[in-house]
């Protein structure tokens, strides 16, 4: 051998040099921190720009309210492609209308039985009945109609996106970063520059809806087409294929299951976009749920957040059963004639005698004694919800929110946020984010993004305290994993506005219950990752660790969560962006801050507001999420470099 | 090279990288492959190599691990397009083909057989060894009767609604064999097709293919990195090393005259008397013949118990029944002396 350096040897040279340098920049740090502080008296960075961006963009919206029946722009792009929309609504709603009720839940029966599972397709097309039992159909259908436009509009334009970025790198590298940015943003968010170009209700609805939904069906075209074996694809090609052929005899109908997970993906974000489209005056369940929670109908909210869930639980479980499907089993042709007469028969029966809006009589009631039990709730649990709260507001928010907002100085902030993202992830991700803070600042959102902060921060605690325990829990206990894996799963696809509802129920309005929902929420995928991280860690180091006799609990903080750490972070990762998220969700009952912003600049129309709000939560997603992702990567075990 | 020429190889040169030319003149001033990679990021992968097939003949590349043998394959039926040099196929030259003409020559010429099958696992047995006919254009009716009649050939009879992933490995090839034979082709590209199977299964493979091969006189270029097989199938074996063709010819010149310490490295493991024939240790000549005879492609193996017996000259006869010379225990002994 000769005596090069090992790769191991260049690793610790490294390691030595950061450590040592390491010490250095934290005493500049700190330095630099009592310099500025003592400098810079303003909390807030002074909002010279005002007005830079709302102003113009204020303008613009005016211009184009005036304009909108006028300008070419608009009679010739907007408009037509509006009323395009708007027709296809307006279409599918009153075909859906038009069905006679008992048909969907048939045709959701008839899917899923055909993977054989009766108990899930029974369950499945009762749930498909519920809206209707309390009174919901036709506000369903609304729902369903707008979701399906925005969802086929969506794949039309995702699934080609995704060819495309699979079979050119160049495109591939172009839309990856957009949609990394786009599955980043807080929903609402979409709104803001859709209602600029689309002004409110369905169509703007529709068009948030497609942008939100998107991303998935993009990525798991590409993610699908790409894991074709590539032998497949050069067995294709030897026998004289065109690219073509090759495309839709076998790279496409290879990722099939991949693009069906996809297009399930797609199918429940709209639906969570759609439910929240309701600021935007959509209609549909969302609307129903946030008027009942406005006029204390709490029975009536529960019921449409309950007809919210039902939709979720059925849409992923016939998108299930189509993406999972066992392809050595296609249903027989037998069963698809007779399903097909089955629908056809249904149709034509239930038209002939006129059964086609829900029956009036079996809208049943039970939900006014759940107003009553409701407010009995909230008065009697106090004992516990006035601690929750005031632990939350006085022991978490005010504290934190009063030292960033009074006490420390803008640029400190500034300083230390730059000092992080160089550490973790380097120099271009620190200057960035001190030029997109200053940013923010500069157009005054600085005190608002500190609050919103400030309710993020506090509900990634709660959530992190509660998911990292549990989720180790499951992950180590194959019993605690049997009972928590199909709630969770439930638990996933619901819609986050739904969170809301229970919440608001027993903390009336305020920050907290947006807080304890985007915990709610939040813990799912946290729990899960965890498991998940704690699960893949392999056995080989676990009983490696054992034969040096190690105890339960060294084995668990000396290699389990060691190997599992990045795998933790992710699920980190993941719980503040669904905070995040939350948190500006919550602006619609009394959250305050950012959220509270984003819901006056799209109902009342305040472009300009809604475009400052807007810039500040994508700032806000943006570091978060590349801080947290850095930090993962960290944790991960050096892999051999070539 | 005796008869029709089918395929024709002329100097083909397949460098992976951005540097190609650089790549070639070093190699040409002597470097070797690691210094050549070295000294420009490229990966040479076939080294100026040429070679022609006879019609119905069996051509099998033999080498090891990352000695180029699919870069070669590949290169001959222009998966990867050549960094220079001509294939030609019954007089076209493929790498100057449009996509098209190339299209067209893959859809009625050639086929292949792949090592991990490739097979489409989202259609059925029928479907996958029709492929190849769909693609044509044929009608749904005769696609499907001529792959139930390859099918039945390769032993596949009433598994063609089946899906390849209920199939063992060895019946998956037999699909992949399947495909490519159902569109008919002139010659046939193996790489690898039955190292991914167990070796009882490999046996059957091979005579199997043998069998085939019998009666449908294709031309076939089969890859393998196993030189038992390679004897047994191959009219002429190329051992192929560093991306170049250290030897080629048939398995007795091999074994008899092998090039290089390289091949013949090869040869010893291989039982002499089972791969040469009576033709290998002839000492031609006329005479009387003493009743004692054997045929000139009997291999050695099967005379050893005669001259065992007793230690008397065996005559040897040609096809024709001529008799063209004898053997001796000498002779015999010398060619299976183990380290020549
Ligand atoms: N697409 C490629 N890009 C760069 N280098 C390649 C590429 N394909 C093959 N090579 C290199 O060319 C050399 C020959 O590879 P090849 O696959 O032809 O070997 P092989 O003889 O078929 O080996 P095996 O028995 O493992 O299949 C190897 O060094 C390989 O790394
Ligand atoms: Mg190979």
């Amino acid at each position: 051998m000769t005596d090069v350096l090992q790769p191991t040897d260049v690793a610790l040279v490294k390691e030595e040099t950061r450590r040592s340098r390491f010490g250095w920049w934290w005493l500049a740090l700190v330095a630099g921190v009592i310099l500025l502080q003592f400098l810079v008296t303003s909390t807030a960075v002074p909002p010279l720009w005002d007005t830079v961006i709302s102003g113009p963009i204020d303008q613009f919206a005016t211009w184009a309210r005036e304009n909108r029946q006028i300008h070419p722009i608009f009679t010739s792009f907007f408009i037509p492609f509006s009323a395009a929309v708007d027709w296809g609504l307006t279409t599918i709603e009153s075909f859906l209308k038009w069905l006679p009720w008992f048909v969907l839940p048939l045709v959701v029966f008839l899917v899923i039985f055909r993977t054989g599972n009766w108990k899930m397709a029974t369950v499945a097309a009762l749930a498909m009945v519920y809206p209707g039992l309390v009174g919901l159909w036709d506000t369903t259908m609304e729902t369903l109609s707008l979701m399906a436009i925005a969802v086929l509009i969506a794949l039309a334009i995702g699934i080609p996106l995704g060819v495309l970025s699979a079979r050119r790198p160049s495109v591939e590298r172009l839309i990856r970063p957009v949609l990394d940015a786009m599955q980043t943003i807080p929903a609402p968010v979409y709104f803001i520059p859709v209602v600029l170009f689309f002004g409110i209700r369905r169509v703007p609805a529709t068009i948030a809806t497609v942008i939100y939904s998107l991303p998935p069906a993009v990525r798991l075209t590409t993610l699908g087409i790409q894991g074709v074996p590539h032998q497949s694809v050069e067995a294709s090609d030897m026998f004289g294929s065109t690219p073509r052929q090759t495309l839709f005899k076998v790279q496409l109908p290879m990722a099939m299951p991949t693009i069906m997970t996809g297009i399930n993906q797609t199918i429940m974000m709209a639906l969570g976009i759609v439910v929240l489209a309701t600021l935007l005056g959509a209609g549909g369940l969302g609307q129903e749920v946030l008027e009942a929670l406005s006029q204390r109908r709490t029975g009536r909210g529960l019921a449409a957040g309950l007809a919210i869930v039902a939709v979720a639980m059925v849409l992923d479980r016939v998108g299930r059963s189509l993406a999972f499907a066992d392809r050595t089993r296609p249903a027989s042709r037998r069963y698809v004639i007779t399903s097909l007469l089955l629908v056809a028969g249904a149709i034509v029966v239930g038209r002939a005698m006129g059964w086609a809006t829900f029956p009036e009589v079996w809208e049943v009631s039970v939900f006014d004694p759940v107003d009553t039990a409701v407010r009995w709730g909230r008065d009697n649990l106090s004992f516990i919800t006035r601690p929750v709260n005031d632990f939350i507001v006085a022991g978490l928010l005010i504290p934190v929110r009063d030292f960033l907002t009074l006490t420390v100085a803008w640029p400190v902030l500034m300083l230390v946020t730059g000092f992080i993202c160089w550490r973790l992830k380097g120099v271009g991700l620190a200057i960035f984010s001190v030029f997109a803070l200053l940013l923010v600042g500069l157009i005054g959102m600085w005190a608002l993004s500190l609050e919103t902060l400030t309710q993020v921060l506090a509900a990634v605690v709660i959530s992190v305290a509660i998911a990292i325990p549990v989720g180790i829990w499951a992950g180590r206990n194959r019993r605690v994993d049997a009972v928590l894996a199909p709630i969770l799963d439930a638990l996933q696809t619901i819609p986050s506005f739904v969170f809301i509802i229970p919440v608001i129920l027993l903390f009336t309005v305020g920050q907290v219950p947006g807080i304890i929902a985007a915990v709610l929420y939040a813990i799912v995928p946290g729990i899960r990752i965890t498991a998940l991280g704690i699960r893949q860690v392999p056995e080989e180091s676990i009983e490696a660790s054992q034969t040096f006799g190690a105890t339960p609990r060294q084995t668990m903080f000396g290699v389990r969560i060691p190997l599992a750490a990045p795998t933790i972070i992710a699920a980190v990762n993941q719980v503040i962006m669904m905070v995040l998220a939350m948190v500006i969700i919550a602006g619609l009952v009394g959250g305050g801050a950012l959220g509270f912003e984003t819901v006056r600049a799209v109902t009342r129309g305040e472009t300009g507001l809604g475009f400052e709000v807007g810039i500040a939560i994508v700032v806000m997603a943006i570091i978060l999420d590349r801080l947290t992702n850095a930090w993962a990567v960290r944790l991960q075990p050096p892999t051999p470099s070539h | 090279m005796t008869g029709d020429v089918c395929l024709s190889v002329e100097h083909v040169w397949k460098v992976f990288g951005t540097r190609p030319d650089k790549a070639i003149d070093m190699v040409g001033r002597g470097a070797t492959r690691e210094e050549v990679h070295e000294a420009t990021g490229c990966t040479v992968g076939v080294r100026d190599v040429s070679f022609d097939v006879g019609r119905g003949e069996t051509f099998v590349v033999m080498g090891l691990s990352g000695s180029g043998k699919s870069t070669l394959i590949r290169c001959v039926s222009r998966l990867n397009e050549v960094t220079s040099g001509r294939v030609v196929l019954d007089g076209q030259d493929l790498t100057a083909m449009s996509d098209d003409q190339l299209r067209q020559v893959r859809r009625h010429k050639m086929s292949m057989v792949f090592q991990h099958f490739g097979l489409f696992p989202h259609r059925r047995v029928i479907d996958n060894a029709a492929y190849g006919l769909e693609i044509q254009g044929v009608d749904k009716d005769e696609r499907y009767e001529r792959a139930t009649r390859v099918l039945e050939v390769v032993g596949l009879k009433g598994w063609e609604q089946s899906y390849p992933q209920q199939l063992s490995g060895g019946m998956q090839q037999r699909v992949g064999l399947a495909r490519a034979l159902t569109v008919d082709p002139e010659i046939l590209f193996f790489d690898e097709p039955f190292s991914a199977l167990d070796p009882l299964i490999r046996r059957d493979m091979q005579d199997e293919l043998i069998r085939l091969q019998e009666t449908l006189q294709r031309t076939i270029v089969f890859i393998t990195h196993d030189f038992a097989e390679a004897i047994k199938l191959g009219d002429r074996i190329a051992i192929m090393k560093d991306g170049a063709f250290d030897q080629v010819g048939t398995a007795t010149e091999l074994i008899t005259e092998p090039a290089t310490d390289y091949v013949q490295e090869f040869t010893k493991e291989i039982p002499k008397a089972k791969v040469l024939t009576t033709a290998a240790v002839l000492k031609p000549g006329q005479g009387a013949p003493n009743g004692r005879t054997v045929r000139l492609d009997d291999t050695i193996e099967g005379l050893l118990p005669a001259l065992l017996d007793d230690d008397s000259e065996i005559w040897v006869e040609d096809s024709d029944g001529r008799t063209v010379g004898v053997v001796d225990r000498q002779a015999v002994a010398k060619a299976l002396e183990p380290d020549r």
